[in-house]
């Protein structure tokens, strides 16, 4: 019934719906857990302020790789989060925010997204989706050439990047550093988070992208679950120590479970 | 909308669509691998079809630009819709595997590529500059890690330096890996949460709302 090799992988998995569910049901019953505080996140009301007091727009772009069908969706789906969030700020601020787009599949989420928060915020009048959700390319360096004349031509104030980011993303912020806009930048691609670290304002590391949509919608349900998700961490670093400890004493047995 | 449609089938067909790769994964069930291809070949079908939706826009997007003759930009959105002509129809009436489409690729896109693709080493050389400047403890440690990999990867240094092929190989083999494995395993962590949520239907931003109770 069971695939022999993959059953610790399957155990695994296991612990970790379980307290991922432990920490949305811990969070509905009113323990909602303290998040620290995430300044890239925190800069987002400063990043739409600014642009409305400059009267510029935000660029938003979720990727320059990957696709909603592939290993990098989850990325994807958590920048799709933020872009919801930004919105509503944008909305509510009445700062034009432009979508660009690699991934075709996000355009009739994106527009459905923004039109929510636009509707939302009482300013659907101000929601343009031809204008605001715009379709590059889903070729990297024509994507890449793409951004940076909307860079030059539009100088937005504000320019936010999260989804999985492939090495042209650097021509990217690049451009947008050179025309003075505050930047947001995240990837959970390793090879590249240092590339954006190094230009933007503002970086999101790793898992900081996927937490990205729970942490601004302060939503319980989704905060929840990432207390379960430190929790599995805390699951990992136990097996870690107790991996190394047992492998210094001689010991195969932790790491012979992977083979289980 | 009704609620059901709204907010509840995508929920099941996203839980659904979800569990079939866990359990081909997980479960030896005859079946379920002809039905992930399947599913995974209307993944692609529907991929194609935002593919014309993407074109679709850009073409309306840039002939209203063109009409409009919209400052600084209607040469650019002209020379784009000629461009998205030109390949289409010797894409489709040619084949891309004909010469004419081939030597379209390889004069124009290919080299445009390259020429895009070279021009990072100078965003890198800049964005390095920058960042390179001294103003704490961690720009300190920075620009030390730097200049040992500079001088290891520079021929002539090299050779000159003692233990700069050491001190790099210590630095990318412990340091940078072990930093880079936690990065990998907390993004996983992350991504697999992400993941329950979605199928559980609280990750709503795909459903295009912002929390589980809109």
């Amino acid at each position: 019934m069971l695939y022999s090799g993959r059953i610790f992988y399957l155990v695994m998995l296991v612990i970790f719906w379980v307290l991922t569910l432990s920490g949305i049901q811990i969070a509905r019953r009113g323990k909602i857990p303290e998040f620290r505080k995430l300044a890239g996140l925190e800069a987002l009301h400063e990043m739409v302020g600014r642009a409305a007091e400059m009267n510029k727009s935000i660029h938003f772009s979720t990727g320059d790789g990957g696709a909603l069908t592939g290993t990098e969706a989850p990325q994807v789906v958590a920048g799709l989060a933020v872009l919801g969030y930004v919105a509503s700020l944008a909305a509510r601020y009445g700062v034009k925010l432009t979508y660009s787009v690699f991934v075709p599949e996000a355009i009739p989420i994106a527009t459905d997204l923004m039109r929510q928060a636009y509707v939302k915020e009482g300013k659907a009048d101000l929601f343009n989706a031809e204008e605001q959700i715009r379709f590059l390319s889903n070729t990297d360096m024509a994507f890449a050439s793409a951004v940076q004349g909307i860079a030059e031509r539009e100088r937005p104030a504000a320019s936010i990047m999260l989804g999985p980011f492939y090495g042209p993303a650097m021509l990217q912020a690049e451009a947008f550093k050179r025309v003075g806009s505050i930047q947001l930048a995240g990837t959970a691609r390793g090879y590249h988070i240092p590339y954006l670290a190094i230009i933007a304002d503002y970086t999101l590391i790793g898992e900081e992208i996927f937490a990205a949509g729970a942490y601004v919608s302060k939503d319980p349900t989704q905060m929840g679950s990432i207390r379960g998700q430190d929790l599995a961490k805390i699951v990992i670093i136990a097996l870690t120590v107790l991996a190394v400890v047992a492998a210094a004493a001689g010991s195969r047995a932790i790491s012979s479970l992977f083979k289980i | 909308m009704s609620l059901l449609v709204r907010r509840q089938i995508p929920i099941v067909v996203v839980f659904l669509c979800a569990l079939l790769p866990l359990a081909d994964f997980f479960l030896k069930i005859p079946g379920t691998g002809p039905a992930l291809k399947d599913l995974q070949s209307w993944g692609v079908i529907l991929a194609g079809f935002a593919l014309v939706f993407g074109a679709v826009n850009l073409s309306f997007l840039h002939g209203r630009h063109v009409l409009r003759r919209t400052r600084n930009q209607w040469p650019f959105s002209a020379s784009l819709l000629l461009a998205m002509c030109l390949y289409s129809v010797v894409g489709v009436f040619l084949k891309p595997t004909s010469t004419q489409y081939q030597w379209l690729y390889n004069t124009i896109m290919f080299p445009l590529s390259a020429t895009v693709y070279s021009s990072l080493a100078f965003a890198l050389t800049s964005a390095i500059y920058r960042s390179m400047r001294g103003r704490n403890l961690e720009t300190a440690i920075l620009v030390i890690a730097c200049v040992i990999v500079v001088v290891r990867n520079a021929p002539l240094l090299a050779l000159v330096v003692p233990y700069a092929t050491e001190a790099n190989d210590w630095l990318s083999s412990m340091v940078s890996t072990s930093a880079m494995r936690g990065i990998m395993i907390g993004a996983s962590l992350g991504a697999i949460a992400l993941g329950i949520r979605t199928m559980l239907g609280m990750e709503t931003g795909f459903l295009g709302r912002a929390t589980e109770g809109e």
